[in-house]
């Protein structure tokens, strides 16, 4: 089983069980669908951080407050920080299927979320090649809702990103990132490589969480 | 006047603004657009350099000026507006010395948020944020409108009637496309074209997005169907950076070189992007020399559009699906009755799946409010298909109504040679765009001729030119008889066909199936008519594209007249078929059914869809439906939903079950109102994801089970204000309302709406799920239950009813 299909798999709540034949089936259907209509953009700028005292920081000159961002881009001098969507069209394929068909279209959900999620890993392992050059390293991405990063952040992000016009991705008044498919993420750059290889996932305070990794 | 200028001969816009700007020290993320009030001197100084450079036509620094970006701003939008256009009039006196001829341009961006359904923001609100700024562009003197950098048709379409209804300037569009040519919604060049054309822009182009290099082939795309001048404003490159800052490469000299080739293929109008300066600008216009330039040729094409795709009626005869029309279809009417809008889209996809090009869109009943529920289906129809559609109704309102808010260029059925009709179609052809069905009767009737058909559509095409509208946006209809009655119809409407394809070299179409009222057997008559219309010259049919023979003439005249290349298409459906026609949809279902004598018990719990079908098919040929719902349906869902609680079934396996149930149900109930029998009366349960909330799968996957166990749902779906569930709750008499809401932010509209329910609707409970939600977050906004999964809602709702009942 590949990266993506564990992934989907997890993310349909199966913990530690077996997945059966016919969920595996759709899980390999939604992917070829998804390899064919999703669109895949990213955009990403590199931003110096300022740290001050209590969880307060500026990033690009903008205010942040967050003890858990904080924590995470200790030592680090800068930040990427990123905006990445797989489009409207993904929206479209499950709003289409919604009407017909409910188990394809949580498969399509777990399965969107997984291509996301890897496209923002190649995507990652690029930027930190690209850094490695420099001498940086690069720290996991921290997404607004993690911690007590609050998703009100999105606004500054992709105003900071020009989203919108570059790649389509917008928000809600309530702060929700559309199209649905689509995350922000800042990433520390630092010059002493400290082990943190923590992943989404584990940075997570939820442990009773049922699509934990395990 | 710029008007008279465009087209005629080559004008000069201005080039980059955000990044000459920041290199006077606007940080990234700030709002540029203070700067006209802040920095009003380095804004002069910016817009005065263009004009030295050469350009005619300046942009006002105002392109994310609007009422939804400026909710954080201390400055008014028409303080803001005022000194924008002053900078730029002031730059014109210090900057312009040779006398020429020079516009100001309100610039308008997008408004930076995706509208609805993919978003929050309704095209009405898109429209006002526009109306607003563009007012008072006009009122500070601006001498045109520039709305530019649009990535999504639909809201351009609502920037475009507020610049036409609200000020009487000029209005030119660009929008972004990508390297593949399409915009980030997925238009394509054609559609955008077709649309911005219908709604009468003065010019139209391609900015941003790139540099001029890549533009060239979205340029040659361009010309190929634009019959309106084309302006083109690259950027200085594709976006590069180099220590956390974006810059852009292409020299002045290399900007001009490639610009030229811009000229060459046909641009008009052209300018600069993001990365441009006054020095490309000046290095442009040197190049240029105001060279002459050759108008756009009037393009012939009939094209139709929705905001992701085109389709051009050409000599490749297309398929217009006639589903989604209640003419003599019990269940249509009864879901339109109902307002089950999901019964309307589900017609809409088969039609898709089938292989329509166009959805022809028929809502009209009598006592129904028309303008209203076709807006609804337009709107709900263009969330799951990218197919473009046919407004189908008599009344004008509902006309109007759908064509204002139809993402797209749509077909419009349809105006008549009756002078009443034209006279109300027409002008909202002109304003909105679309494609128009002309059928061939007058005040006289339907004439008994060809000759006298041909003749009325020469007489709608000849009115539609006294308002612009050109000939390739009328499709004739030359009416199809039916031949019970007619005897001879059918071969009038034949050379009518070919006389007015030969007359007036316009499109065609028919409704094809009205030939054989009447008669017995009548696929087999509409197909071979189908074949010889298509023969005949027919563009588009209105077909019923799930009829095995219908299609088959279609695949088959593709084939032979060499419109499918190399067979392929045709190849692709028949490959593997024998001879003998299926008997329609669920037929081809029962044939595929693989495990003979699997049980409907077993078929649902394993999630089977095509062998519950036959099971339940099977077992209501010796059975009554309620004994089988209670001996089979039942216990299989109940124990699926054990093993859902125990952790044995997972959530797809659960609803792969409530899907095959879901049809096991269907046959049942078919078989019931066959038999005349009563279904029963079934307990109302209203689903809502709460306002502001766009994430509706939880919801849905509630609803699906829900269903399945008999609640009829009244699904108001997302980002559902309070006031609407209360009154839908208060006028259905609800006693079960279900909400979600995935994020703290949108819990408190959650709480909003117990409140009010609970003001309302006393009687009520409320049930509540949601990715972010659990018990003690529940009883702190009030709610009776908290549902975990959405299992445990149905066990709440069975709870609830089995009490009141």
């Amino acid at each position: 089983m590949d990266r993506r299909t564990k992934e989907a798999v997890r993310y349909l709540g199966y913990g530690n069980h077996a997945v059966d034949d016919g969920t595996l089936a759709l899980i390999g259907d939604s992917f070829d669908e998804l390899d064919q209509t999703a669109g895949r953009r990213i955009v990403y700028r590199i931003f110096d951080v300022l740290f001050q005292s209590g969880g307060c920081m500026e990033i690009g000159g903008f205010p942040v407050t967050s003890k858990d961002l904080g924590k995470n881009l200790r030592g680090c001098e800068s930040v990427v920080v990123l905006g990445a969507t797989l489009g409207p069209e993904t929206d479209l394929l499950m709003r289409r299927y919604s009407l017909t068909d409910m188990a394809k279209t949580v498969v399509l959900q777990a399965c969107g979320a997984a291509m996301l999620e890897e496209y923002l890993d190649e995507q990652q392992e690029e930027i930190r090649q690209e850094a490695a050059k420099q001498g940086l390293y690069v720290r996991p991405r921290f997404s607004p809702g993690y911690g007590d990063l609050s998703i009100r952040y999105q606004e500054m992000i992709l105003r900071m990103l020009d989203a919108p016009k570059r790649i389509g991705l917008s928000m809600t008044d309530g702060n929700m990132l559309t199209p649905t498919k689509s995350v922000t993420a800042l990433m520390g750059l630092s010059r002493q490589n400290i082990a943190c290889h923590i992943r989404g996932c584990e940075a997570c305070n939820k442990t009773d969480c049922m699509f934990r990794r395990s | 006047m710029l008007s008279e200028r465009l087209g005629k001969e080559l004008l000069y816009f201005d080039g980059g603004m955000g990044t000459l700007l920041q290199s006077k020290g606007l940080k990234p993320g700030e709002l540029p657009e203070v700067w006209n009030l802040t920095h009003a001197d380095e804004l002069v100084d910016v817009h005065r350099q263009y004009f030295e450079a050469g350009s005619d036509i300046v942009l006002t620094n105002t392109f994310g000026a609007n009422a939804l970006k400026f909710h954080d701003s201390k400055y008014g939008l028409k303080e803001i507006v005022d000194a924008a256009v002053r900078n730029v009039k002031k730059a014109a006196a210090l900057g312009v010395r040779d006398g020429r001829e020079i516009y100001t341009a309100l610039d308008v961006g997008p408004t930076g948020k995706l509208l609805k359904p993919m978003g929050d923001l309704g095209f009405e609100a898109a429209y006002e944020a526009f109306r607003e700024v563009m007012r008072y562009g006009e009122e500070a003197g601006a001498d045109l409108i520039h709305i530019e950098t649009m990535s999504d048709t639909y809201e351009v379409k609502a920037a475009v009637l507020a610049a036409k209804e609200n000020t009487n300037l000029p209005v030119t569009v660009t929008m972004i496309f990508d390297e593949k040519g399409k915009l980030l919604t997925g238009g394509d060049v054609p559609s955008v074209i077709a649309m911005l054309e219908g709604l009468r822009v003065d010019a139209l182009g391609v900015n941003c997005g790139m540099g001029p290099k890549q533009m060239l082939p979205i340029v040659k795309e361009m010309m190929k169907y634009s019959s309106v001048p084309v302006i083109v404003k690259p950027n200085a490159g594709l976006p590069k950076q180099r220590d956390g800052e974006v810059y852009y490469d292409v020299s002045p000299e290399e900007f001009a070189d490639t610009m030229e080739k811009v000229l060459e293929e046909g641009a008009c109008v052209i300018g600069g992007c993001c990365g441009t300066t006054p020095d490309h600008i000046r290095a442009m216009t040197q190049m240029a020399d105001r060279r002459p330039v050759h108008p756009p040729a009037a393009k012939e094409d009939t094209i139709v559009s929705s905001y992701g795709k085109a389709v051009v009626l050409s000599r490749k005869p297309v398929i217009v699906g006639e589903r989604i029309n209640p003419t003599g279809k019990k269940k249509f009417k009864q879901a339109l009755k109902e307002h089950d809008i999901d019964y309307i889209l589900k017609e809409g996809i088969t039609q898709q799946d089938s292989g329509a090009h166009i959805l022809d869109v028929n809502v009209g009943l009598p006592d129904i409010d028309e303008a209203s529920l076709m807006q609804e289906v337009i709107t709900e129809l263009q969330s799951v298909t990218s197919l473009p559609l046919q407004i189908d109704t008599v009344d004008i309102k509902a006309m109007e109504a759908a064509m204002r808010i139809y993402n797209g260029k749509p077909m419009i059925n349809s105006v008549n040679g009756k002078k009443e009709s034209m006279d109300a179609v027409f002008p909202l052809i002109q304003k909105y765009g679309g494609v128009v069905v002309a059928l061939t009767l007058d005040e006289e009737g339907i004439p008994a001729t060809a000759e006298g058909r041909v003749k009325i559509a020469g007489k709608i095409i000849n009115e539609a030119g006294k308002y612009g509208i050109p000939k390739k946006d009328i499709v004739v209809d030359v009416l199809t008889m039916t031949i019970s009655s007619e005897p001879g119809s059918a071969q009038i409407t034949l050379d009518a066909l070919k006389g007015v394809r030969k007359k007036y070299g316009v499109c065609t179409i028919l409704g094809v199936s009205n030939i054989s009222f009447g008669l017995p057997c009548r696929p087999v008559i509409n197909a071979n008519f189908y074949t010889m219309a298509l023969q005949n010259g027919l563009s588009a049919g209105i077909i019923n594209p799930s009829s095995e023979d219908m299609m088959r003439s279609y695949h088959s005249f593709c084939a032979l007249m060499n419109y499918d290349k190399n067979c392929e298409e045709y190849i692709r459906y028949y490959a593997g078929q024998t001879g003998t026609v299926a008997a329609g949809p669920k037929a081809a279902l029962g044939q595929q059914a693989g495990t003979p004598g699997l049980s409907l018990k077993t078929a649902i719990e394993r999630g089977l869809k095509e062998e519950a079908y036959h099971a339940a098919a099977e077992l209501s040929k010796t059975q009554e439906p309620l004994e089988i719902i209670n001996q089979y349906l039942i216990p299989a869902l109940d124990a699926v939903g054990k093993g859902f609680e125990k952790g044995t079934v997972f959530l797809p396996q659960l609803l792969m079950s409530a899907d095959a149930a879901k049809i096991a149900f269907a046959v049942l109930k078919d078989v019931l109102e066959k038999k005349g029998g009563e279904t029963e009366k079934k307990d109302k349960i209203i689903l809502a994801t709460v306002k502001g909330d766009i994430h509706d799968i939880g919801k849905n996957i509630v609803k699906v089970l829900l269903e399945n166990y008999s609640f009829d749902v009244i699904d108001l779906g997302k980002d559902v204000p309070p006031e609407v569930i209360a009154a839908c709750a208060v006028k259905e008499d609800v006693r079960l309302v279900g909400l979600s809401a995935l994020m703290t932010t949108t819990v408190v509209s959650m709480e909003d709406t117990i409140r009010l329910l609970r003001r309302e609707k006393p009687d009520c409970k409320i049930m509540v799920g949601g990715a972010v939600l659990n018990q003690e977050y529940a009883d702190m906004i009030g709610a009776d239950f908290y549902g975990k999964d959405a299992m445990q809602s149905v066990y709440y709702a069975q709870e609830i009813f089995a009490k009141q009942n």
